[in-house]
């Protein structure tokens, strides 16, 4: 009996691969029960669709931006809401990524790991999702895009509130067009450029050029450039759209000189540049409530001379991501250190405990303090010098605007991004506006000056 | 008429809610029953203490008899080892039967003698005799005898089998009211299945406790409570189908006490063996016969009203063919007889294409052998032949190596080959914890949801805590069947134990993993809890070998006469 009880332990065996296989199913339970359970088939969510959950989806001011009514998915009554917020909500279908309809969607449907789809009254009940977004804020940026393609985002740097954002072109979320798929003007409807697209950066760039400079170059201030229309670099001529003559440095700033900052990248040096592009975020992914933005990229490793002038002045193959260069704006204005960008305020479980609150977090520092101070005098002496302070009358306003070439017989992309120093005003923005015939300050600027002045509430 | 809506809703409202705690009530019932049971089943173990004596003549040395089967021999293997070398390997087994000790010699060189006379076959001894084996004399006594101090009674702890059945019943209320307002108004139609299958439970209560003195009643517990589980999912999908499942409980029962009665003789067992095997194979050969396919596998067969699942039943034939007692295990070591036994009956389910019971029979098959020979080199031997055999099905039976081309990428194919792993996920995550309730489930819908599917169903409908508790409660059986291996009353016992409770934790995995994807899908039933009149009786035959292994099966019985 002594062998037949020796043996019998082949059954530990047996048990011991059932206990792994029953470990691999609850643990698949608990990481991806949501995911599981929140599928178009599944017959507990009513509506039949990927984010028809429960819940609703407020703004900042309670305005309802999505609700389900009678087991169908409805949202803001306003038509100039729902498109202005389809990319912060995102869509009925589960399209839109980015929306919080679609990252948020077990929460909307209810789930979670204690009671499953279904609430103990037999309703599934979803949890209710308050954003930082202000839909009055979005709706403006929205009609001052003026069918124009592109991107704007506002956040509270100090705090992380995300009060703006919005990407264009967009939809009617309640009643998506037929040609949706098929239609050109409907290309990138379903990205969120903020968050997902990059652009070439153009003279915005300069911020980062300027940052290596101030680290890299002592006499930076005593220093001039002669400024005469075009430079030769290594047999390639780099061109401004004016001749500017003698310049300092942050009279080269203002006038954005590509002469000027194409030597100054040269003379700083590819490594040099480079490290000062991954230090401030770029060939690096955020996360923006769970989402993981688009990396912004910059490259000159193999870059030879005149390649590197030109990615000191945003071209070449740089090219920016519009949530960075947010997170940029913020971490200049606020020390050094940015406070990450958030947009879900609260979701809340229909019994009203919260289940998540967004709070303020610090991110890694961009750039030393110094550097950050330093920058705030430049790009305030931007607007006060070359944009005009009346863009943002007295809210004491550092920016810096891009006009980026894209080619392919388009107009080049234009850009303003900046942020107000006022302790009352905390905000940085980031405005892009493609295909613009008009200049950066009287397309993105005017953009940018909307918007912070209804945020600053400036009458 | 506003008031009479308000309270209509509120009503709704009110029965989800009660649901929803008798759904936790439930599940914590099923835990206490189920933890009572197993701590009642180590409680009630015996403990090592030597049964008998035997007194070596020469140097008066006291060998303890600790097993109720004891091998003697030379071999530091055995259970009394011999330091004789004029002794056998494997000489003699001690054993205790119903009516007293005998000595069986295993076929060795110089003989066993008992009084002076040569053992042809086995011989009884009584306390006082001596045995010879080689140069050694041994003399049987009594522990009492050697004053060695008498057994300690039984420890305390262990569950009345009173308080089990009430625990069950209790339970099982619950889950009948649950049915019964499984439609949001009180229906008492499919709350009768749950209804018979506690009259039945109450019956059979009786005539094991009451009439036939049975002292332990944990593993009729434990398997009445997974059929409740399965009665009451069944209940609230289809009620007629409940009936049959009903029906598969009774008849489960009666062959349960019909195997236990059966087991009770070991000569009887052994005498039937070969009959068995060849009643097997003809089984086999009538289902190739006249079954016809169904959904794939031609394992069906329609008798008159009734259809089986034959395979079900030669599973317990295959248990009973594999097992032997200690004395019949050292004279035949060869296995041949078994293996081709087993690759008759696995050829059969190969023609059937039933090859998730195949695995079962495989499974079944390395425990069985393993546990009589202690080859790692026939395991070894037989898993080169199954993988070679996998080989051959996959090559040419596509649909099986489709199964295996969605495993674990089952999200990639929701609309075709995923289609009922991914629902089964998808609802059992929906279920949470307790449940969305009985007959509110979605599942039901997806095609074979109350077999194959049916762990899935219990997640959604009842939720994940009765669904992890009903399979552990079927892992610790394995578990039990393993523990008493050396406490039985034969070798026989322990081996099929041993094999039944495999079998049974196999299948259950077979079961839960193919549907959850952590395996590839076989279309095989979760024991005690899927729909299947044939699966229910056998999955209680198979109760039967762990209830002979326990040894306090047969006390009670030799406490009667």
């Amino acid at each position: 009996m002594k062998t037949t009880g020796a043996r019998s332990m082949i059954l530990f065996l047996l048990a011991a691969g059932f206990f792994f296989g029953l470990g691999v199913f609850l643990y698949g339970l608990v990481t991806d029960g949501g995911k599981w359970a929140v599928q178009p088939f599944n017959g507990h969510i009513k509506g039949n669709s990927v984010s028809s959950g429960e819940g609703s989806v407020y703004d900042r001011n309670g305005t309802v931006l999505a609700a389900t009514k009678d087991g169908k998915r409805v949202y803001s009554s306003d038509l100039d809401t729902r498109c202005a917020m389809l990319h912060a909500v995102g869509d009925t279908e589960g399209n839109i990524c980015a929306g919080v309809q679609y990252s948020y969607r077990s929460a909307l449907s209810g789930y979670n790991f204690i009671t499953g789809l279904v609430a103990p009254t037999g309703k599934s009940n979803g949890c209710d999702i308050r954003l930082t977004l202000d839909s009055d804020l979005c709706r403006l940026a929205r009609d001052k895009l003026d069918g124009r393609n592109g991107a704007a985002a506002l956040y509270n740097y100090k705090t992380g509130q995300m009060l703006c954002l919005v990407s264009t072109p967009d939809y009617d979320p309640e009643n998506p067009p037929k040609d949706l798929a098929t239609n050109p003007d409907y290309s990138g409807a379903y990205l969120n450029k903020v968050v997902s697209s990059t652009f070439t950066p153009g003279s915005t760039f300069k911020v980062i050029t300027s940052a290596a400079a101030i680290e890299n170059m002592p006499d930076l201030d005593s220093r001039t450039w002669e400024c005469n229309g075009s430079v030769v670099i290594n047999g390639n001529k780099i061109t401004d759209i004016a001749s500017y003559g003698t310049l300092s440095f942050k009279n080269a700033l203002a006038k954005s000189s590509n002469v000027a900052f194409s030597q100054i990248a040269v003379e700083i040096g590819a490594q040099k540049m480079q490290a000062e592009a991954d230090k401030m975020g770029f060939n690096r992914s955020f996360s923006f409530d769970g989402t993981d933005t688009a990396k912004s990229s910059y490259s000159v490793a193999s870059a030879a001379k005149d390649e590197l002038g030109w990615s000191g002045v945003g071209q070449y193959t740089d090219l920016a991501n519009p949530f960075h260069m947010l997170v940029l704006m913020g971490a200049i204005a606020n020390g050094g250190t940015p406070v990450m960008p958030y947009m879900v305020q609260s979701v809340v479980s229909p019994v009203g405990i919260p289940v998540q609150v967004g709070t303020a977090k610090t991110g890694d520092s961009l750039v030393s303090a110094d550097t950050a101070a330093r920058l705030r005098d430049y790009m305030r002496y931007d607007v006060t010098y070359e944009y005009g302070d009346s863009l943002f009358p007295g809210l004491n306003v550092c920016a810096k605007t891009g006009t980026a070439e894209v080619g392919g017989g388009k107009h080049p992309n234009c850009w303003m991004v900046g942020f107000s120093t006022n302790d009352s005003t905390p905000y940085a923005f980031v405005v892009l506006v493609e295909n613009s015939s008009q200049g950066s300050v009287a397309s993105a600027g005017r953009i940018a000056s909307a918007l912070m002045k209804q945020a600053g509430g400036v009458k | 008429m506003t008031l009479a809506f308000d309270f209509a809703a509120l009503s709704t409202d009110a029965v989800s809610i009660l649901l929803f705690v008798l759904r936790v009530a439930v599940a914590l019932l099923c835990i206490v029953t189920a933890t009572r049971c197993f701590t009642s089943m180590r409680l009630g173990k015996r403990r090592k203490d030597p049964i008998m004596v035997l007194e070596d003549m020469t140097t008066h040395q006291l060998i303890p008899v600790l097993y109720w089967e004891n091998s003697i021999g030379r071999s530091r293997s055995c259970d009394v080892v011999l330091r004789d070398q004029t002794a056998s390997r494997a000489h003699a087994v001690l054993m205790r039967r119903e009516n007293g000790w005998f000595v069986a010699d295993t076929n060795s060189k110089s003989g066993t003698f008992v009084g002076g006379r040569k053992l042809k076959d086995r011989a009884p001894v009584f306390p006082g005799d001596i045995i010879s084996m080689g140069s050694t004399v041994l003399m049987l006594k009594r522990t009492a005898d050697v004053g060695a101090p008498p057994p300690a009674p039984p420890r305390r702890g262990a569950a009345s089998p009173f308080s089990l059945i009430w625990a069950v019943l209790v339970t099982q209320i619950l889950l009948a009211v649950q049915v019964g307002l499984s439609s949001g108004k009180l229906e008492t139609a499919p709350m009768l299945p749950l209804g018979g299958l506690m009259a039945c439970e109450l019956i059979f209560y009786v005539y094991s406790i009451r009439l036939m003195g049975h002292v332990s009643f944990e593993l009729e517990t434990l398997a009445f409570l997974l059929s409740g589980v399965g009665l009451a999912l069944q209940s609230a999908v289809n009620v007629k189908s409940a009936f049959t499942q009903l029906a598969g409980v009774v008849l489960g029962l009666a062959l349960y006490r019909f195997l236990i009665w059966f087991l009770g003789d070991m000569d009887r067992v052994m005498k039937w063996r070969v009959k068995i095997a060849v009643l097997a194979v003809l089984v086999f050969a009538a289902n190739l016969l006249l079954a016809k396919s169904r959904n794939g596998a031609r394992n069906w067969v329609t008798l008159g009203p009734l259809t089986v699942q034959p395979s079900e039943f030669v599973k317990i034939a295959f248990i009973i063919v594999g097992t032997s007692t200690l004395d019949r295990l050292q004279t035949t070591k060869n296995l041949t007889g078994f293996i081709g036994f087993s690759a008759v009956c696995m050829g059969a389910l190969f023609l059937m294409r039933d090859f998730g019971t195949a695995c079962i029979f495989f499974v079944g098959f390395l425990i069985i052998s393993f546990m009589r020979s202690g080859s790692v080199r026939t395991i070894a031997l037989a898993c080169a032949v199954a993988v070679f055999g996998s080989f051959l099905i996959l090559k040419f039976k596509p649909y099986v190596a489709q199964r295996f081309e969605v495993w674990r990428h089952v999200w990639e194919h929701t609309g075709d080959a995923g289609y009922q792993q991914t629902r089964v996920l998808s609802y059992s995550a929906s279920g949470g914890l307790f449940g969305v309730g009985l007959g509110r489930g979605c599942l039901k819908d997806v095609f074979a949801s109350t077999s194959d599917l049916a762990f899935g169903m219990v997640c959604e409908e009842m939720g994940i805590v009765i669904a992890v508790t009903a399979v552990l409660i079927l892992a610790f059986l394995a578990l039990y069947g393993r523990g008493v291996a050396t406490r039985s009353r034969s070798a026989l016992y322990s081996i099929a134990a041993c094999a039944a409770g495999g079998l049974l934790l196999f299948q259950a995995g077979l079961n839960i993993f193919g549907a959850t994807d952590v395996l590839p899908m076989t279309g095989v039933t979760l024991p005690f809890i899927s729909l299947g009149g044939s699966s229910m009786m056998a999955s209680w035959g198979m109760l039967a070998f762990l209830k002979a292994s326990d040894e306090r099966t047969y006390a009670g019985r030799r406490k009667k006469e």
